[in-house]
């Protein structure tokens, strides 16, 4: 009996590795590497639009997928996309579940201790989004009410740096919309996150009353696409692919595609 | 392998916090839970259909979607309902007890229903009412017998409680999350976590013991 249970167990571990291991392989049959494309996988945190998130058919769209996949394609590779909460992706790659990450990742230096960062491929500045009629106006104001941020982001470091790591005003999220959700909701007076998103989200919940704050003293911050520590080879590659995607205007039409677009 | 003690030892604060959250939204749940779950059992044993029917259905809904699920509709479902949002420890607490109220229900039911239906018949023919004998005969005997699955439960809902770190409530799991989301670093974050919530358990688990021991040296003839 026990030997049955086990043999069982093992079957269904065994069928979902294949499952797995096939998962998006397009059909191609499992061990036939040697002909088949190389594979990168490359984790997401597949909620952040207009950068990445799930369309209704749930596939992970956005602007950081169209450009993986154009470099996936300069570097004659297959992308294979992993959703991955975001306070966790820098692990997911430096454990190797993953080989590079793109998702909306500002390059830090604090980040560098345990990731290589490609070059810049887009410059954002962080905003902060209020209710209609709240008396802030500059990012000092936020100084002594509730705080939303997504957890990890350039966002909460922003906050910590004026607020203190350890401030119990500050309200950390899995998501920048759920974030946003409790800023309708009332949980926090604002929330402090990276501008396009917010304005993303804006922009399709008109029924929320919230408005946008620009504070022009907010460093500028470079997304970059992550790889682990001294795979300079594939660093390389990556980069010159986005030099190449860069010089025959794809980044632009990108960029136009999801951001100034419509 | 290279574990940064430094960080464990910068964020203690923030872990011990967390598990003390952890301890006082677990201990607040539960015994609201508890006082919901007699009730709800009673309900489901009870002669008025109505009643019945209304116990069955909570138990079902409850014991049927997710608490993850529970929490966010309590949570962003309070403003559209009553106008206005409660803070996180309000909401947290009310999933939870909610959810705690339809397990703990189902083990009051169970309990009393292992209590032969002799003791009722003698209450009763002793001339007690049916509420007399339930709270002085039934009762008293049935709550010995749950000590054990109540226990458990309040196990379980120390470690169901993670999931209220979704709408950010600062106990021990939102601990570790800050923590990773800082540093980045796995084992430093989620060691400690682990550590605390397994001191928990076990302290817990061994007072259960303690007090059923304690309660069944009297019935030992």
């Amino acid at each position: 009996m026990k030997k049955w249970v086990k043999t069982g167990l093992m079957g269904i571990l065994a069928l979902g590795l294949l499952v797995t291991a096939t998962g998006c392989g397009g059909g191609a049959p499992a061990g036939d590497k040697a002909t088949a494309k190389k594979t990168i996988k490359v984790a997401t945190d597949a909620a952040y639009a207009p950068f990445e998130w799930k369309n209704e058919k749930g596939e992970i769209v956005g602007f950081d997928i169209d450009l993986i996949k154009a470099v996936g394609k300069e570097m004659n590779a297959e992308i294979e996309l992993v959703d991955t909460p975001f306070d966790g992706i820098i692990a997911a790659l430096t454990n190797k579940n993953v080989d590079m990450l793109i998702s909306a990742m500002t390059i830090t230096e604090k980040r560098k201790e345990s990731i290589d960062f490609s070059k810049p491929y887009f410059v954002a500045v962080q905003a902060i989004a209020v209710k209609e009629g709240s008396p802030v106006k500059k990012f000092e104001d936020i100084k002594d009410l509730k705080v939303g941020v997504q957890n990890s982001t350039t966002g909460q470091y922003v906050v910590e740096k004026l607020m203190g790591e350890k401030s119990p005003k500050i309200f950390r999220y899995d998501t920048t919309p759920l974030a946003m959700n409790m800023l309708n909701n009332g949980d926090v007076d604002v929330v402090v996150a990276d501008k396009p998103v917010v304005q993303h989200f804006l922009k399709n919940n008109p029924s929320a009353k919230m408005t946008l704050i620009d504070d022009t003293s907010f460093e500028k911050e470079d997304y970059g696409i992550a790889v682990r520590k001294g795979e300079g080879e594939l660093l390389k590659q990556v980069n010159d692919a986005l030099d190449k995607l860069e010089k025959n205007g794809t980044i632009k039409q990108i960029s136009e595609k999801y951001l100034t677009g419509k | 392998m290279d574990f940064k003690w430094k960080i464990v030892q910068d964020y203690a604060d923030l872990f011990l916090m967390g598990g003390w959250t952890t301890v006082k939204v677990t201990a607040i749940s539960v015994m609201i839970g508890t006082v919901i779950g007699l009730f709800v059992a009673l309900g489901r044993l009870s002669h008025l259909k109505p009643l019945r029917w209304l116990a069955t259905i909570y138990t079902d809904v409850i014991r049927g979607t997710p608490l993850l699920v529970q929490i966010f509709i309590v949570h962003l479902g309070a403003p559209k309902l009553i106008g206005q949002s409660l803070p996180a420890m309000t909401s947290g607490l009310i999933a939870l007890s909610v959810n705690s109220g339809a397990y703990v229900a189902e083990i009051f039911r169970a309990g009393i229903q292992s209590i032969d239906k002799g003791q009722m018949e003698a209450s009763r023919s002793l001339g007690m009412t049916y509420a007399q004998a339930m709270r002085h005969i039934i009762l008293p005997q049935a709550f010995r017998r749950v000590i054990p699955p109540l226990g458990n439960e309040f196990i379980a809902m120390l470690k169901d409680s993670s999931l209220v770190s979704v709408i950010s409530l600062p106990e021990l799991t939102m601990a570790g999350r800050t923590v990773l989301g800082s540093t980045a670093r796995v084992w430093e974050a989620w060691l400690p976590v682990a550590a605390i919530y397994l001191t928990l358990t076990l302290i817990f688990s061994r007072l259960v013991a303690w007090y059923e021991e304690k309660l069944s040296v009297k019935t030992h003839r």
